[in-house]
C-alpha cells in the first residue's frame, strides 16, 4: 500500500536512480541492496573509489556526498537518488592535479595508492571544515581511512602541505 | 558483502513510516545506516523490508525547552559534536559522541539510530542513560515518553514497539554546580569500549559536598547500567580521591562484562573502576562551569 | 660515513605512478571487467577440522543465475595436483587440495566453488550450497599439536612439519660457566599482512590458442605462472599472467598458492566465460597466508665485558596447515644468530602444523621474529649487567670493515640524531614523578627501547660464513641442499611410506625460474631479469621481473635507466606484470627489488651501451680513427636500419644485500590501564646508495608502523574450536592515524659492493627491527612499576601489560 509520498523499490526489481556525480548527471538501474560504492564502480564505471573491507572501517570507499565525507559502502544507491556526489575522479581539472593531489605526490603521501582516493576525499572535507588543522586535527580527521603502506607519516605531511597551499591561494584571492 | 534482498520504502511523512512498519512485521527502520548496514552486509541481519526515515522532515533540531534540551532523533553525531549548547551544558554527551567511529560515520549516523540500535558497548546509550534522558516514541497508538531506565531492555533491544519510531530525545537540564564527563577506554581510539563510563556530579553550595552523583557504564551487561549503590554512597559525601575510589569499587557491583579477544572479564572490571574514578574526577573539575536551573 | 649517497640526477618531485593513482585511474584487478563475465564464489568451511560427508548443489542449481560448480573430487579427477609447497628448506609434504578432499583443516578452507551470472546473486547462491560436515576436534596451539592426539595430516604420524638444528662450539658448557646468563620466553602471535586491497582474480580462457589469460593480485606473475603450470600439469606458455596496479601485498600475495586463480581458469575453460573473483575482507582474513606465530625460549650468555659468548634457544612455530613458503622459521633462526658474532650456538627449531590457515612470509618473513628474539634478550641482559642498552650493542656489533656497514657508527649517529641524552633525562623525570607518593604521584611511566638489526643475507656476511661453518654440523647454513633436515625427511618418508612419485603430489619450487638458455646466470632468488630497449627517438623501455605494489619501482627503475643511459626521466617507461612482455622474473618481495631488479636494470643498460658502442664503431666511424664523441642512438639505428636496440640481463648479485639500522622508541605507559603511547621514534639506517630518498623513507615509515601494530595491537585470535575470532578490521586492529607517532629517519650510507647500483633492500627493514624497539621500550617502562614485570609476548595489549603489572 503506498501513500502519496512513498518511494518504493522492490527487492526483486531494478529501480532507476539519478545521481549527480562530479558535476554530471548519471542514471542507472539498481537493486535496493546495491551499495552506493558498487553503483559507482559497476554502474557508472568510476572505479577510483575502492572497496577494502566489509564493515565500513577502512574508508577506501569515501566520497563526498552533499558536502560531507561519507563511506559509500555504508549507503544504498537508492538512498543517493538526487544527491550530489564528488568522487576522486572529480578532483583534478583535466590533467591538472588538485592542490591536495599535488601535495600528496610532492610529499610521497601514497605508495600502493589503494587507500588514496578515500584519503583525498576525507582530506578535502577536513580542509573545507578546518582550513588550518593541527597535526592532531589531521590525524583525527583522517581516522576513518586506514593505510597499510605509509604509516601515515607522509600522509600527515601531505595534508599539512595542502592546507598551507590552499590557504595561501585563498589569501591571493581575498587579499 | 552484499546484503540479502529487501524491499525499500522511503516515506514522505512520519505517519506513512509508522503505517509501513505496522503493515510489515519484519521491517526495520533505516536512519543513518551506520550500525544497520554493516550487519546487513555481513548478513548477520536480513530484514526483508527497510523503511528509510533518514530524510523525513521535522526530526532534526536541537531546541532548548524550559526544562530540557530537545534533540530531534535524526540529528547526526557530527551535529551533536559541534553543538555549543551541548558542549557547554552536557559535556558527557559531547565527549561520548566525539568517540563514535570516525568523521564519515559521524556524518551519517544519527543520535536516534544509535540509541535504538542499543548496543551496550556503544557510547551514546551509556551517556544518555546517565543523563536520565527521556525518549519520545510515536506509533499507531500515539505518542509516549519512556525514560532511559526503562528504554534499554536487552542487547540490541529497546522498549520501542515494532511500529514506534523514536522522534525526540529530551535531556533534562543539569542543576547548578554540575559537571559531567564520559570516558572510554579502548584499544584504539575508534574501537568499541573495553570500559566506558559516564558521570554527572552536582555539588552543594560551597562546592565541597556532593549533592547528587550519577554514574553509568556500558560494555558490562546486556544494557548500559546505572551504578545505584555507588550513586547512593556519594550522596552527601565530599568528593575526593578516597570517596571516588570507594564509589568506583561499588560501581562494579552490577557489572558482568564478558571476556573476549580484547580483554578478560577481570581486566574489564578493573577498567570500569578506573574509568569511573577518572570520569568522576573530570566531571568534578567541570562542576560549577555548568549553568542551569536548580 | 654520514654522507648520503644518492643518484647524481636529482630525484623527481613526485613518482611517475602518482598521477594515475591520485586521479582514481589506477587499474587494480577488481577494476577490470570482461564483457559477459561470470562471478565465482567459494564455499568455505565453518569448521576448523571436520570430515566432509557430502556436498549438495541442488538448491543452488535450481536458480537461473547458477552456472557451474566444482569440488575437490573434480580437481582430483582433472589431475590437479595438491597445493604447491616449496622445499626450501624441506618440509613434510602436506597433501591438501585447493578444494578440500575428504576433510577440511582450517576455518574458511575452500570446500567448493560456484560460478554465477550476476554479482548480486553470488552470496545468495553460496548460502544455498549444503555441505554435510562431521566436526573433529581441532588443534590450534603448538602444545596441542606436539601432543599429536589430533593429526592435521594423518599420513604424517605426528604434526611436525619441519625441523632443524644449528650447533657449533659448546653452548651448554659455556653457559654453565658464564658470568652473565639470562633466559626469556619470547614470542609473536599470528599476525596478518592485511594489505588494503583484497585478493582478486579475473581469468579468461582463449579457446582458439588454448591459453589462459589471467589477471591476479600477485607479487610475481611468473611465480603464479609456475604454480598454475605445475598444479594443472600444463606448460607455462599456456598461461598469460598479468597484474597492473596492486594495493599492497606484504607477503600475502607472494608465493602462497591460492585456489582462486586456478579455479577461475578451470571455470573459464568449462564455460567459455571470463571469470571474476574478489575476496571480501572476511575471506581475506580466513584464507590469506598470515605470519609470525613463532616462540622462542632463549638463553643468552655474556662474558665479564658483556660480549656474547653463547646462545641456546628452542624455536617453535605454528605453521597452520603449512604454507607454500616455509622458510620463515629458518630465516628467524638466521636473523637471530646473524647479527652478532656468536662463538657457541645450540638452536633447535621446529615447525608444527595446526588447524589454522597457511603460514606466509608476512613482511620480514621470519626476520622480524629473529631480530625480536635476540634484541629483546640483549635488553634483558643489559638490565642484568647494569649496562646501557646501546652500550651493550656497541660492545657486540661487528666493527667496520671496508665495504661493510659500520654498525657501531650507526649507534653514534642514533645517539646524536635522537637526542639520546635528553631522552634519558626525560624518561628519568617521568619515572621519578611516578615513584613519589602523595599528591604528586603520577600514573605514567616512561621507557626507551633500542633495537638493531637487518635481514641476514642468505649468502651470509663473510665474517658470518666463518662463524657459521667452522664447527657447524650440517655444513654452511646457506647451503639448503645439505640440510640435516633433508636427510631426516628421507628417513621419515621411508618409514611412513610416503612416496615422492605418488600421483597428484604437489610440485615444489626452489625459487628457480627459467634458466637462461644461453647458459648464463640462472634466474633464482639472488637474481632478476631485465630487458632495456631504446628506439630511434631515444625513448627507453625497461622490462623488469620485479612487480611494484607501492615500492615506487616505476619511478626508481626509470631513475636508474635515466642515469645509466643519460636520457631524461620522462623518456623512460617501465613495464612489469606481464608474463609475455616480460618472459621471466622472480618478483617483488623480501626487500629484493632495488637489489636484484635494480642491478639487472643497470646491467642491461650497460649492455645496451656496449652494443651502441659496438655498432657505432662499424657504422659511422673508421675502426682506426679516433672517436671523440659517440653518435646518437637515432643516428646509429637509422644508419643500421634498426628500429631499436635491446639488451637483456639476468643479473645475479654477489650476495643478497639488506639495509641495517638501529631504532629508538620512546614511550609512556599509563600504568593504571596498561596503555602505551609512543611519543618518539627514530630510525638511523644504512641502505647503501639511495635511489629515491622519499621512497626509502616511505618504506621505513610503513615498516615501522607495521611493527608497532605487531608489537602493540595486532592478534589473530582463535577459540578452542579453532574458529577465527578476528575476521574484520573491527576485531583485528591495525594501526590508525590516531595510534601512530611520527617516525624520524636518518641515513648513513655504505654502498653495497654486491649490487650494481650500490643499493640495499629496505622494504622490510622497518618491520624487522621495529618489534624489539617497541617491546624493549615498553619493558623499560614496566621495570619502574614492579621488578620482574615483563611482557615478552607480542602483541603487548593493555590487558597483557596490566596482567604483567599485577604479577598474574
Amino acid at each position: 500500500m503506498s501513500g502519496k509520498n512513498i518511494r518504493v523499490a522492490k527487492g526483486d526489481e531494478l529501480t532507476v536512480v539519478s545521481v549527480r556525480i562530479n558535476g554530471r548527471e548519471y542514471r542507472g538501474e539498481v537493486e535496493p541492496r546495491t551499495l552506493l560504492v558498487y553503483f559507482l564502480r559497476d554502474g557508472v564505471n568510476l572505479t577510483g573509489t575502492h572497496v577494502g573491507c566489509d564493515t565500513g572501517h577502512c574508508g577506501a570507499c569515501t566520497v563526498i556526498m552533499d558536502g560531507k565525507a561519507v563511506k559509500s559502502c555504508m549507503y544504498l544507491a537508492v538512498q543517493a537518488n538526487g544527491a550530489e556526489i564528488l568522487t576522486v575522479e572529480g578532483l583534478a581539472d583535466g590533467n591538472k592535479l588538485h592542490p591536495i593531489q599535488k601535495a600528496f605526490t610532492e610529499n610521497h603521501g601514497l605508495q600502493c595508492g589503494f587507500c588514496t582516493p578515500g584519503l583525498l576525499m576525507s582530506t578535502l572535507a577536513l580542509l573545507k571544515e578546518n582550513p588550518h588543522p593541527t597535526e592532531a586535527d589531521i590525524r583525527r580527521g583522517i581516522e576513518g581511512n586506514l593505510c597499510r603502506c605509509t604509516g601515515y607519516v607522509n600522509v600527515v605531511k601531505s595534508v599539512k602541505a595542502a592546507a598551507r597551499v590552499m590557504s595561501e591561494a585563498r589569501k591571493e584571492c581575498n587579499p | 558483502m552484499i546484503p540479502k534482498k529487501f524491499d525499500y520504502y522511503s516515506p514522505g511523512s512520519l505517519q506513512d513510516a509508522i503505517r509501513l512498519l505496522r503493515q510489515n512485521g519484519e521491517a526495520k527502520i533505516l536512519a543513518g545506516g551506520q550500525s544497520l548496514l554493516p550487519l546487513m552486509k555481513l548478513r548477520l541481519a536480513a530484514p526483508t523490508t527497510l523503511v528509510d526515515i533518514s530524510k523525513l522532515p521535522g526530526l532534526s533540531y536541537i531546541r532548548d525547552d524550559r526544562d530540557y534540551l530537545a534533540i530531534g532523533a535524526l540529528v547526526t553525531h557530527d551535529a551533536v559534536e559541534h553543538n555549543g549548547t551541548i558542549k557547554d551544558r552536557f559535556a558527557l554527551i559531547s565527549d561520548a559522541v566525539a568517540r563514535i567511529g570516525d568523521q564519515q560515520v559521524r556524518n551519517l549516523g544519527t543520535i536516534g539510530g544509535s540509541v535504538c540500535h542499543a548496543d551496550p558497548a556503544a557510547d551514546l546509550p551509556t551517556a544518555l542513560l546517565v543523563a536520565d534522558t527521556r525518549f519520545v516514541l510515536e506509533g499507531e497508538g500515539g505518542k509516549r515518553t519512556v525514560p532511559a531506565r526503562d528504554f534499554f531492555i536487552d542487547f540490541f533491544s529497546t522498549a520501542a514497539g515494532h511500529d514506534e519510531i523514536l522522534t525526540e530525545l529530551q535531556v533534562p537540564h543539569l542543576p547548578r554546580r554540575s559537571g559531567s564527563a564520559y570516558i572510554k577506554h579502548s584499544l584504539r581510539e575508534a574501537d568499541f569500549a573495553i570500559a566506558n563510563v559516564g558521570t554527572i556530579v552536582t555539588m552543594e553550595e560551597g562546592g565541597k559536598t556532593c549533592r547528587e552523583a550519577r554514574i553509568g557504564f556500558g560494555s558490562a551487561g546486556p544494557t548500559p547500567l546505572r551504578a545505584a549503590s555507588a550513586e547512593q554512597y556519594l550522596r552527601g559525601r565530599p568528593l575526593d580521591e578516597a570517596t571516588m575510589a570507594e564509589a568506583a569499587e561499588r560501581a562494579i557491583e552490577g557489572a558482568s562484562p564478558s571476556s573476549d579477544v580484547h580483554g578478560s572479564r577481570e581486566y574489564r572490571l578493573k577498567m570500569i573502576k578506573i574509568m569511573t574514578q577518572r570520569s568522576l574526577g573530570l566531571a568534578l573539575s567541570r562542576a560549577g562551569l555548568t549553568g542551569g536551573a536548580d | 660515513m654520514s654522507t648520503i649517497l644518492e643518484l647524481s640526477k636529482k630525484e623527481p618531485e613526485g613518482r611517475v605512478e602518482d598521477p594515475r593513482l591520485l586521479m582514481g585511474k589506477g587499474r587494480y584487478v577488481d577494476d577490470l571487467n570482461f564483457e559477459g563475465q561470470a562471478y565465482m564464489g567459494i564455499v568455505r568451511s565453518p569448521f576448523a577440522h571436520a570430515k566432509i560427508k557430502g556436498i549438495d548443489f541442488s538448491k543452488a542449481r535450481s536458480f537461473p543465475d547458477f552456472i557451474a560448480a566444482l569440488t575437490g573430487e573434480d580437481l582430483v579427477r582433472e589431475g590437479v595436483t595438491t597445493v604447491m609447497q616449496n622445499q626450501w628448506p624441506p618440509q613434510k609434504p602436506a597433501k591438501r587440495y585447493h578444494l578440500a578432499v575428504g576433510k577440511v583443516r582450517f576455518t574458511g578452507e575452500p570446500v567448493a566453488a560456484i560460478l554465477v551470472k550476476r554479482k548480486n546473486s553470488l552470496e545468495d547462491l553460496l548460502e544455498l550450497v549444503e555441505v554435510d560436515y562431521d566436526p573433529l576436534p581441532a588443534v590450534t596451539t603448538i602444545e596441542e599439536s606436539k601432543k599429536g592426539t589430533v593429526l592435521v595430516y594423518e599420513d604424517w604420524g605426528n604434526n611436525l612439519s619441519q625441523n632443524s638444528d644449528e650447533k657449533w662450539g659448546s653452548a651448554e658448557k659455556v653457559i654453565a660457566s658464564a658470568p652473565h646468563v639470562i633466559s626469556a620466553k619470547e614470542g609473536i602471535t599470528r599476525q596478518e599482512a592485511a594489505p588494503m586491497e583484497p585478493h582478486s582474480t579475473l581469468a579468461r580462457y582463449r579457446k582458439g590458442d588454448d591459453v589462459y589469460e589471467i589477471y591476479a593480485t600477485v607479487q610475481s606473475v611468473h611465480g603464479l605462472r609456475e604454480r598454475l603450470a605445475s598444479e594443472l600439469r600444463m606448460p607455462e606458455k599456456k598461461f598469460h599472467v598479468k597484474v597492473m596496479d596492486m594495493g599492497g601485498g606484504f607477503g600475502s600475495k607472494g608465493a602462497q598458492s591460492y585456489p582462486e586463480p586456478l579455479l577461475a581458469c578451470l571455470f573459464s575453460r568449462m564455460t567459455n566465460l571470463p571469470v571474476k573473483w574478489t575476496a571480501t575482507r572476511t575471506e581475506e582474513f580466513l584464507e590469506a597466508a598470515s605470519g609470525r606465530d613463532q616462540y622462542c625460549d632463549i638463553t643468552l650468555a655474556c662474558n665479564g665485558e658483556g660480549k656474547i659468548v653463547a646462545i641456546k634457544a628452542n624455536l617453535e612455530s605454528d605453521v597452520g596447515v603449512t604454507g607454500t613458503q616455509n622458510h620463515m622459521s629458518m630465516l628467524s633462526m638466521w636473523t637471530m644468530l646473524g647479527h652478532y658474532r656468536v662463538p657457541n650456538v645450540e638452536v633447535h627449531m621446529a615447525a608444527y602444523a595446526t588447524n589454522k590457515m597457511p603460514i606466509g612470509p608476512v613482511r620480514g618473513a621470519g626476520a622480524p621474529e629473529g631480530c625480536y628474539f635476540i634484541e629483546r634478550a640483549m635488553d634483558i641482559m643489559a638490565r642484568k649487567i647494569g649496562v646501557d642498552p646501546l652500550e651493550l650493542r656497541r660492545r657486540n656489533l661487528m666493527a667496520e670493515k671496508p665495504g661493510k656497514e659500520d654498525h657501531v657508527g650507526l649507534i653514534d649517529a642514533l645517539i646524536d640524531r635522537s637526542g639520546y641524552e635528553e631522552l634519558v633525562k626525560w624518561k628519568n623525570e617521568i619515572n621519578s614523578r611516578y615513584r613519589l607518593q602523595g599528591p604528586s604521584h603520577s600514573n605514567l611511566v616512561a621507557g626507551l627501547g633500542v633495537s638493531s638489526g637487518g635481514r641476514s643475507g642468505f649468502g651470509g656476511d663473510e665474517d658470518q660464513d666463518e662463524g657459521w661453518s667452522s664447527e657447524s654440523a650440517g655444513g654452511q647454513a646457506s647451503d639448503w641442499s645439505s640440510q640435516g633436515g633433508a636427510d631426516q625427511w628421507q628417513q621419515d618418508s621411508q618409514d611412513s611410506g610416503w612416496n615422492s612419485d605418488e600421483k597428484n603430489e604437489g610440485g615444489s619450487s626452489s625459487w628457480r625460474g627459467t634458466a637462461d638458455e644461453n647458459g648464463g646466470a640462472e634466474l633464482d632468488f639472488e637474481s632478476e631479469y631485465a630487458r632495456v630497449s631504446q628506439d630511434r627517438k631515444g625513448n627507453v623501455t625497461v622490462y623488469t621481473g620485479s612487480s611494484p605494489h607501492g615500492q615506487g619501482i616505476e619511478t626508481t627503475f626509470a631513475q636508474l635507466a635515466s642515469e645509466e643511459l643519460n636520457v631524461p626521466l620522462d623518456k623512460v617507461s617501465v613495464v612489469w606484470g606481464d608474463s609475455v612482455q616480460v618472459p621471466m622474473g622472480i618478483g617483488t618481495f623480501g626487500s629484493r627489488s632495488a637489489v636484484t631488479g635494480g642491478s639487472a636494470v643497470v646491467d642491461a643498460c650497460r649492455k645496451l651501451k656496449a652494443q651502441l658502442v659496438d655498432i657505432s664503431k662499424g657504422t659511422l666511424v673508421d675502426a682506426s680513427a679516433n672517436q671523440s664523441e659517440l653518435p646518437t642512438i637515432a643516428e646509429v639505428l637509422e644508419k643500421r636500419g634498426l628500429a631499436e636496440l635491446s639488451a637483456e640481463s639476468i643479473y645475479k648479485v654477489g650476495s643478497m644485500s639488506y639495509s641495517s639500522g638501529i631504532h629508538l622508541c620512546a614511550l609512556t605507559l599509563d600504568v593504571d590501564i596498561g596503555k602505551a603511547k609512543i611519543v618518539k621514534y627514530v630510525v638511523v639506517e644504512d641502505c647503501g646508495r639511495i635511489i629515491n630518498k622519499k621512497v626509502v623513507e616511505g618504506q621505513l615509515h610503513g615498516g615501522v608502523v607495521h611493527a608497532i601494530g605487531g608489537a602493540l595491537l595486532e592478534k589473530l585470535g582463535y577459540d578452542d574450536q579453532g574458529n577465527l575470532l578476528t575476521s574484520t578490521f573491527m576485531d583485528y586492529c591495525i594501526p590508525t592515524p590516531l595510534d601512530t607517532p611520527d617516525v624520524e629517519v636518518y641515513h648513513e650510507a655504505t654502498p653495497s659492493a654486491d649490487t650494481l647500483n650500490g643499493a640495499k633492500g629496505v622494504g622490510e627493514s622497518g618491520t624487522i627491527v621495529g618489534y624489539a624497539a617497541v617491546m624493549n621500550a615498553l619493558n623499560d617502562a614496566l621495570s619502574n612499576v614492579r621488578p620482574g614485570a615483563q611482557v615478552d609476548l607480542a602483541p603487548a595489549t593493555p590487558d597483557s601489560i596490566f596482567a604483567a603489572i599485577a604479577g598474574d
